[in-house]
């Protein structure tokens, strides 16, 4: 398994749009990737809980995946959390 | 027979009614027979599909780079994912409930969780939620679409909410405006019909009005209310404010777009001051450099209890959201005096105006002032903010209240919440507070003129006395001197001077306030294109020399004389 931990900078937090773009990175790996924040966790590829998880500024998100890829999707998932607002 | 919204805009709109066919038959919520179970599946599946085959259609029609394509693409992403199909598909089969219910139930869940997020913005994607759940209600029903049809003559399409996937298809030729149930000053939709400048109305229980279609229906904006079928003198005066209003807004709407700029090229920061939501919303629009004067106090007007740190946070970074970049700055609570609240227990006094006002309130109730501190701060690290305390007459009141936000920064460090950076700064509005700068000018970022309190301060004139009216006008040689002292003694320490005051207002004080020195001036939401297109029309070098003529005048009627005779 490969994992990273980021904070987010966006202002307004992964609102709707990065989430989106976040979700579409996520989705062209073929491993699952998951996103843990605030004691709950969720695939990087489901727009629908990765909203609930409450990423705003400030909070620390653990990425983390297994198999083929990992490494990569976890690096550019973790990437888009840091850049993206 | 009329009810209140919020507007985006000002101005009068007539339309004729046209619902939007968007309500569903109401739902069944019995529970299932199981043989029935499978059948519902396919139906969610069918509605899924229909839904996202009329997205993706309006997804061809739109800029790629556009707000719209962004969030039509998202609600793309969010059909597509197999965890919401998985959430919606158990409660159909382990509740029993009906396609329809189940989505009902999802999506509800998510909004509601949505909205117990700490982060406002976020918490507003609610709304987003719920009508694309909505949404799928309808194109499980077989009827996804709001489609208005062709639009024959000026309308005004009612709706609970509208998503923007579906503004993006609206016949906009026709649409006079909009009114919706629901939606915030932030809502996307409130963004969209902003940006393509079709004035709506939000938050808007028109159902009161039993409205059908084909009814004529008038937004006014200014006042932020619907009315439905005016008649009579009231119909002649709304047609008569529309024309009006059309006449005016042709000639200023010319300067929406400009800078405030003299002719010989000196800028002037033109900014807002703002009392409603419906203000906030047009600074934007009104080519404003921001608000110069947020009058914090109308969120109590019609309160019974103080508004808690959050949701005043929450009015604070809408503001932010609405203002685009531009500057908000934010005078605390200015009670007492005539500004009476219901909220506030405020004992009876002698002479209110001279009593416990301003600062001196919420120095008194610390716990009132610090939550409204609190909320700044975060505020603060959403955008641009400055922060101003009214009535603030020595260095000492300024020292406690500087202490209280250093007490609130700590708490907020401590409890790990974000907060930025705000620019300080205080009303002058006594001849006390011109006086003392001098001591407090250090502690400051800015200070900014309050005109009408200062007048009455000075003059020991009540301004609302009808007695003392003509003789004590806003503009005196003596206000006019304490201006110009506290222009002097800011600038000695670089501290920027701003005027908030009515006299702001008034288009033919600009030349005097702009040769005074002034690089700033705050003015009403109403008169900003006015007095903007008044500074356009000036040259700074005469505006300076009109100024120096007005400081030599002993007499009100030379100082009046000076004015009317500058063209």
């Amino acid at each position: 398994m490969y994992e990273k931990t980021v904070i987010i900078t966006a202002p307004h937090g992964i609102h709707t749009r990065p989430a989106a773009l976040l979700v579409k990175e996520a989705k062209s790996f073929d491993c699952d990737v998951l996103v843990e924040c605030n004691g709950k966790q969720a695939s990087a590829k489901s727009l629908f809980k990765l909203q609930t998880l409450g990423l705003y500024q400030g909070v620390s998100v653990r990425v983390f995946a297994q198999g083929p890829q990992a490494e990569e999707a976890v690096e550019k998932v973790s990437a888009l959390l840091i850049t993206l607002s | 027979m009329q009810v209140n919204g919020i507007a985006i805009q000002p101005g009068v709109t007539f339309g004729e009614a046209l619902h939007l066919g968007q309500g569903h038959k109401p739902l069944d919520y019995r529970m299932l027979p199981i043989r029935r179970i499978p059948q519902q599946v396919q139906r969610l599946d069918a509605g899924i599909r229909r839904l996202q085959e009329q997205l993706a259609a309006s997804l061809q029609a739109l800029d790629e780079h556009s707000e719209a394509h962004a969030l039509v693409e998202a609600d793309l992403l969010y059909l597509e994912d197999s965890d919401l199909r998985d959430h919606i598909v158990d409660t159909i089969t382990q509740l029993q409930f009906s396609a329809c219910v189940s989505i009902e139930r999802v999506f509800a869940h998510q909004a509601s969780e949505l909205e117990a997020m700490d982060d406002p913005y976020l918490a507003q994607r609610a709304e987003d939620v719920r009508s694309l759940g909505k949404r799928l209600i309808r194109a499980v029903f077989g009827r996804p679409g709001a489609e208005p049809g062709k639009l024959t003559v000026p309308t005004i399409l009612l709706a609970d909410d509208i998503t923007p996937a579906e503004f993006a298809t609206l016949p906009l030729e026709n649409v006079a405006g909009i009114v919706l149930k629901s939606g915030g000053i932030t809502s996307h939709t409130a963004i969209l019909a902003r940006a393509a400048g079709i004035p709506a109305l939000l938050s808007t229980p028109y159902s009161e009005l039993g409205i059908e279609n084909g009814d004529t229906l008038v937004i006014d904006g200014g006042a932020g209310v619907l009315i439905r079928n005016p008649a009579g003198d009231e119909l002649a005066l709304l047609q008569a404010r529309a024309s009006e209003h059309e006449e005016a807004r042709r000639k200023l709407d010319a300067f929406r777009d400009k800078s405030a700029m003299t002719l010989d090229g000196h800028e002037i920061s033109l900014l807002a001051n703002v009392g409603n939501l419906n203000d906030i919303m047009q600074v934007a629009n009104l080519g404003a450099d921001g608000i110069g004067l947020l009058r914090t106090e109308f969120m109590l007007m019609h309160t019974d209890t103080l508004p808690d740190e959050r949701s005043q946070y929450q009015l604070y970074s809408d503001a932010i959201h609405a203002l685009e970049g531009r500057v908000l700055t934010i005078r605390t609570l200015d009670v007492g005096a005539d500004k009476e609240l219901p909220c506030l227990c405020q004992a009876k006094e002698e002479n209110p105006a001279l009593g416990m006002r301003g600062i001196r309130y919420t120095l008194a109730n610390p716990a009132l002032l610090k939550t409204q501190l609190r909320a700044v701060l975060r505020a603060a690290n959403l955008g641009q903010v400055r922060l101003m305390f009214p009535m603030v007459n020595q260095v000492e009141e300024l020292d406690a209240v500087l202490a209280l936000l250093e007490e609130c920064r700590r708490e907020l460090d401590d409890e790990e919440k974000g907060f930025g950076d705000v620019s300080l700064g205080i009303v002058v509005e006594t001849p006390a507070a011109v006086l003392n700068l001098p001591a407090m000018l250090p502690l400051l970022d800015f200070v900014s003129i309050g005109t009408n309190d200062l007048t009455q301060y000075a003059m020991a004139a009540d301004r609302g006395n009808p007695c003392l009216a003509r003789d004590y006008p806003s503009l005196s040689p003596a206000i006019l001197r304490l201006i110009s002292m506290t222009l002097q003694s800011a600038r000695s320490q670089q501290v920027k001077v701003s005027l908030c005051g009515e006299m702001g207002s008034d288009p033919r004080l600009v030349p005097l306030l702009i040769g005074l020195g002034f690089d700033e001036i705050s003015v009403n939401v109403g008169a900003l294109l006015e007095v903007k297109a008044a500074i356009c029309a000036q040259d700074f070098r005469r505006c300076s020399q009109l100024a120096g003529q007005a400081l030599m005048a002993d007499r009100l009627s030379e100082l009046t004389d000076c004015i009317s005779r500058y063209k």
